[in-house]
């Protein structure tokens, strides 16, 4: 499967987001996240269920920096390239075999 | 929106779960049928490009920031809805296993909000304003008001669930959830996804399935 020129202009932007967000996204709560802090027993509730290597977009060895953030982000953003492609020709793999035959 | 882990009691997360698997195994289905070599990698770049932008805070208001949820922009791109929600659990699983955003017992109740109802909504809204038109500025305006709503009533939903796990009161966390999201909507949510779909269907118009509305000129 070749990536065509669109597609690559794609992952470039998609690469160029992933760089930029942790200097240009705002670092205030969200929207969940602010509607909790409206209601005090809600705020209090979060438990995560798993300790995530990279909690909060960041790699925890590097700091939370901005540069520890474009790492985690970037590697986010090739993984999860990664993985659609991956899935996606797993599924499709049997399909596009028996038409090729 | 992602709803972290605590916010929401284990057995209604179960319930959600439930809710989300059909969903989730008909957009299984529907890459299975609807894959080739085109599409792979439209699904990969696409599915990176909302990760990306998806960790990208916009500032809107009173303290508040949001992000682009994109399901919407996936589901008209590529189709279908079930692209959307195929593509949204895919990077909601990556967030939560890897980033702790979102929870990992609250997958399917998120799966349901950006996966499924933004989705749904979003395409839906798209196909059904199809008697604005079909010139460039038509698609963007159908585009732009289904991911708008996407966004929006995947909020609603959310602060409902809110509700009934008991973390928010109903009128208050619809207030607020709903409030915060019509804004992301407009700023992020509905703008970027009317520019990608208009550029795509300008200049790669053999990605869309089955054909595009905007013909080039």
């Amino acid at each position: 499967m070749k990536l065509d020129r669109t597609m690559k202009i794609g992952i470039a932007i998609a690469l160029a987001i992933a760089l930029l967000a942790p200097v240009l996204a705002s670092s205030n709560p969200d929207g969940l996240e602010s509607s909790a802090s409206s209601f005090p027993s809600a705020d209090e509730k979060e438990q995560p269920a798993l300790e995530a290597p990279m909690p909060d977009y960041v790699i925890p060895s590097l700091g939370d920096g901005p540069l520890s953030g474009a790492i985690a982000i970037l590697l986010g953003t090739v993984l999860v390239l990664l993985l659609t492609m991956g899935v996606g020709r797993f599924l499709a793999a049997k399909r596009l075999k028996d038409e090729s035959s | 929106m992602h709803i972290p882990d605590g916010f929401i009691p284990l057995w209604q997360c179960i319930i959600y779960f439930a809710i989300a698997a059909p969903f989730v195994y008909q957009s299984i289905r529907w890459a299975n049928r609807e894959m080739d070599e085109k599409k792979i990698p439209l699904l990969g770049v696409l599915a990176a490009g909302i990760f990306a932008i998806q960790a990208m805070n916009v500032p809107i208001m009173w303290g508040t920031s949001g992000h682009m949820v994109g399901a919407a922009m996936a589901a008209i791109i590529l189709g279908s809805p079930f692209a959307g929600v195929f593509l949204i659990t895919v990077v909601l699983i990556i967030q939560a296993i890897m980033f702790g955003d979102g929870g990992v017992t609250t997958l399917g109740a998120n799966i349901i909000n950006m996966g499924i109802i933004s989705s749904f909504i979003g395409y839906y809204t798209y196909t059904g304003l199809k008697k604005i038109g079909t010139n460039e500025k038509a698609v963007a305006t159908r585009v732009f008001i289904g991911a708008w709503l996407g966004i929006f009533i995947a909020a609603l939903v959310c602060a409902v669930e809110m509700w009934l796990a008991g973390t928010f009161p109903l009128v208050q966390g619809l207030f607020f959830m709903g409030l915060y999201h019509a804004v992301i909507g407009l700023v992020a949510e509905g703008t970027i996804s009317a520019v990608v779909v208009v550029s795509l269907q300008k200049y790669r118009s053999d990605l869309f399935n089955p054909r595009p509305e905007v013909i080039p000129s």
